[in-house]
């Protein structure tokens, strides 16, 4: 009698102990306890100054490796192929693209997405030849599903990259046409769901230079991307050339006084439109990059999807100026990014600043 | 002799203890290191934001890892705008684990804000405010204020009920047994107010890893049993010595609206802390109403007793004060998680007293509770509570 009294007095306590320890457990933040580790500090967008014993959750830094995808390279990387004479003259210029769609790369900091790419990067290499040229491009498909590349630009049917799906896991077919018009080009994948292949990173820009050439400028490459991470068909980051703020925090260095010629091109999903701003500045502005004479002298310049142009500018004062979408909602998620006018060698003497 | 006793004794553990080794063995073989017999699908990453507060130039969400797998929490947005912020301690959640999220942040009073955090595979998960109100720090102050609130909630109806006491002193056997089963009617309606409360909470703000409302339905059966053992224990020790048998019921009715009125002051301190001023003050006068029938509840098994006015203020003391108890943790720690454990104690406490009641109205003669006064009181007390609850 008196055992089965302990018994159950034991079975009481032990039930009770379970369920006391087992709110506690839950009811309080169970929180990892670290030793006290020094604060360290960050800057909010509008310049305060916070500190924290926790992580920093902030778009300037990637997980400690090195970004495979670096958009300062990207920004002025060209490729112009492998270049040889035909018998008649014409320059041939060959290229390699090769899609994979099984690759996971850090879009944001610590966001891995799996990217669908064109040579390993998304955008794809900015191919460039000029006008007359004849462009021969070796397309493998490593990937999973099938894929295609469809160059915007004027080329016959069967080279339009719709109609001739390349098969998955290591299918081939060479694109052959040649370069014209004058302008700047998007290329992508033209596989349905085409949306999805598309939104997924399979794209890039095709330069046209006019035979004689451009003035000679600092020229770059902006695509305006975004992603959908979470595939709810709305993208949740922005950005000029995949990174979102990428630009922010490192801001393309111009030296004042020098033509600058950006290629843009709007390669956005999901949203309508797209645009771009320049601060402390107007730029000429040549719509899909066709015609030699400025179609605008604007700081605005508004895109629909596939929609491209070239920028034309010069800073003739130092300092720091935004370039984001004036569509803020993209500019604060990711599609913000800043040029750094330097300060001209002159002034340095001037004024002793190294 | 006892050798058998002993090799018997071996024999019952080592029964008991078989099925339980070959449970783990099969475990180990399903689950195990280099088990791949289950080994399909992805696991996806969950996470629940829990709670969001607003302080100077700072808006402060906890969140906590409600998904099968770790996760790393990567960004935070306000409003769908990526925003700067601090993780303490860490970005990584293990299982369970929960941090604080600090977004520094000018928002305005009053406004709707919706606050996401991205984990590491690009999912967004958010919680929306309905109007954003200035968090109060803890403080003495506020401390004071959130006893002086449960004074009000807690003691002052419970006494005030009390107050009851001398007008069911005097009346009928019939009429005596009309309220006690009113009280029971009240507190059945408080009893299922409270699941419901808690099932709501756990709907909303619980992530589905809790299983919230089988934990409403687990809380409310232990609260219920642990109270009924040992009210009973209690009843059985003391009924026949120092104390009178009315005492002990009434004391063990005063225990349970105790922790009803607990699971009360909580509601009413994480409103307050979470800046819901005008549903605090709803939820204030509400309480401030329901309780006075508290009082009632306690004084009616003491009627038929000589008056003992100590006695009956102490009472009133066990139950109301737990109100004051309730604001604090409410206000201070709030987490959907206590909200609901403590809303289930409370009502899994007020069916324990329920129970006693209709018990003490058997015991005083009555074989069943199809007496008209009975029945008629249970349906009033219910009745009486819903109209209140419609007016409050």
């Amino acid at each position: 009698m008196n055992l089965v009294k302990t018994m159950r007095g034991k079975m009481l306590v032990s039930i009770a102990v379970v369920g006391i320890a087992s709110a506690i457990y839950f009811a309080f933040l169970v929180m990892s306890i670290d030793a006290a580790e020094q604060p360290k500090t960050f800057r909010t967008h509008s310049g305060t100054v916070i500190q924290t014993t926790g992580d920093i959750l902030d778009p300037i830094g990637y997980s400690g490796k090195p970004l495979e995808f670096i958009p300062d390279k990207y920004l002025r990387e060209f490729s112009y192929g492998r270049v040889s004479k035909l018998p008649d003259g014409i320059t041939l210029r060959e290229f390699t693209i090769i899609a994979e769609d099984d690759k996971m790369m850090e879009i944001s900091p610590g966001v891995f997405f799996n990217v669908w790419a064109y040579n390993e990067t998304v955008p794809g290499p900015t191919i460039r030849a000029s006008e007359g040229d004849l462009v021969r491009v070796k397309f493998i498909n490593n990937g999973q599903m099938p894929h295609t590349i469809h160059f915007h630009g004027i080329h016959k049917s069967e080279m339009d990259g719709v109609f001739e799906p390349v098969g998955q896991g290591g299918g081939q077919f060479t694109y052959e046409f040649i370069a014209g018009p004058v302008g700047v080009h998007p290329y992508h994948c033209h596989v349905m769901p085409l949306e999805e292949h598309i939104s997924r990173g399979l794209y890039g820009v095709y330069i046209v230079d006019p035979k004689d050439g451009r003035p000679p400028a600092n020229e770059m490459v902006m695509v305006l991307n975004g992603f959908d991470t979470d595939f709810d068909m709305e993208n949740n980051f922005y950005a000029a050339n995949t990174i979102p703020f990428y630009y922010q925090h490192h801001p393309i260095q111009i030296n004042p006084n020098e033509l600058i010629r950006v290629y843009v091109v709007n390669m956005l999903e999901f949203d309508q439109i797209n645009n771009l701003h320049l601060h402390g500045n107007l730029f000429d502005y040549y719509p899909t990059g066709t015609n030699r004479l400025p179609f605008t002298y604007t700081d605005v310049i508004t895109f629909s999807q596939g929609e491209r142009g070239i920028m034309e500018f010069n800073y003739t004062y130092p300092g720091k100026y935004l370039f984001h979408a004036h569509k803020t909602e993209f500019a604060e998620k990711g599609w913000t990014g800043l040029f750094l006018v330097k300060e001209p060698p002159e002034n340095i003497d001037q004024y002793g600043v190294k | 002799m006892e050798e058998i006793k002993k090799t018997s004794k071996a024999k019952l553990v080592a029964s008991g203890i078989t099925p339980i080794i070959i449970l783990a063995g099969m475990i180990v073989y399903i689950f195990g290191p280099g088990a791949d017999l289950l080994d399909f699908g992805t696991p996806l990453p969950e996470i629940t934001i829990e709670t969001i507060s607003f302080s100077d130039s700072k808006i402060i969400a906890t969140v906590r890892n409600t998904g099968p797998i770790d996760v790393e929490i990567v960004q935070a947005d306000v409003n769908d705008r990526i925003q700067p912020a601090a993780v303490e301690p860490d970005k990584h959640l293990a299982k369970f684990e929960t941090a604080k999220v600090v977004i520094p942040f000018e928002w305005n009073e009053a406004q709707p804000y919706e606050i996401g955090l991205t984990v590491s595979d690009g999912t967004r998960f958010a919680k929306p405010v309905i109007a954003a109100a200035s968090s109060p720090e803890p403080s003495f102050e506020l401390a004071s204020y959130f006893a002086v609130i449960g004074t009000y909630v807690g003691i002052i109806p419970v006494m005030i009920g009390l107050l009851w006491f001398p007008f069911i002193a005097k009346m009928s056997k019939n009429k005596y047994k009309f309220f006690l089963a009113l009280t029971a009617g009240l507190l059945l309606f408080l009893g299922i107010d409270a699941i419901e409360e808690g099932l709501e909470i756990s709907t909303t703000s619980l992530a589905g890893a809790f299983n919230g409302q089988l934990l409403v339905a687990t809380i409310v059966v232990i609260s219920f049993l642990g109270l009924y053992y040992s009210s009973e224990k209690l009843v059985n020790r003391y009924a026949t010595s120092t104390m009178a048998k009315p005492v002990v019921v009434a004391l063990m009715i005063s225990i349970g609206i105790g922790l009803h009125n607990l699971g009360e002051g909580l509601a009413i301190g994480a409103a307050i802390g979470l800046g819901a001023i005008a549903l605090s003050k709803f939820l204030i006068v509400g309480f401030t109403i329901h309780n006075t029938t508290e009082g009632l509840a306690i004084a009616a098994p003491m009627a038929r007793t000589k008056p003992m006015i100590g006695k009956l203020a102490a009472m009133g003391m066990i139950a109301g004060t737990p109100a004051i108890f309730g604001a604090w943790i409410g206000g201070f720690i709030y987490s959907p998680f206590t909200a609901v454990v403590f809303l289930s104690i409370g009502a899994g406490a007020i069916f324990q007293v329920v129970i006693t009641i209709i018990n003490w109205i058997r015991q005083d003669g009555e074989k069943t509770l199809s007496n008209a006064a009975v029945a008629s009181g249970i349906a009033v007390g219910m009745l009486v509570m819903y109209l209140t609850s419609i007016l409050v």
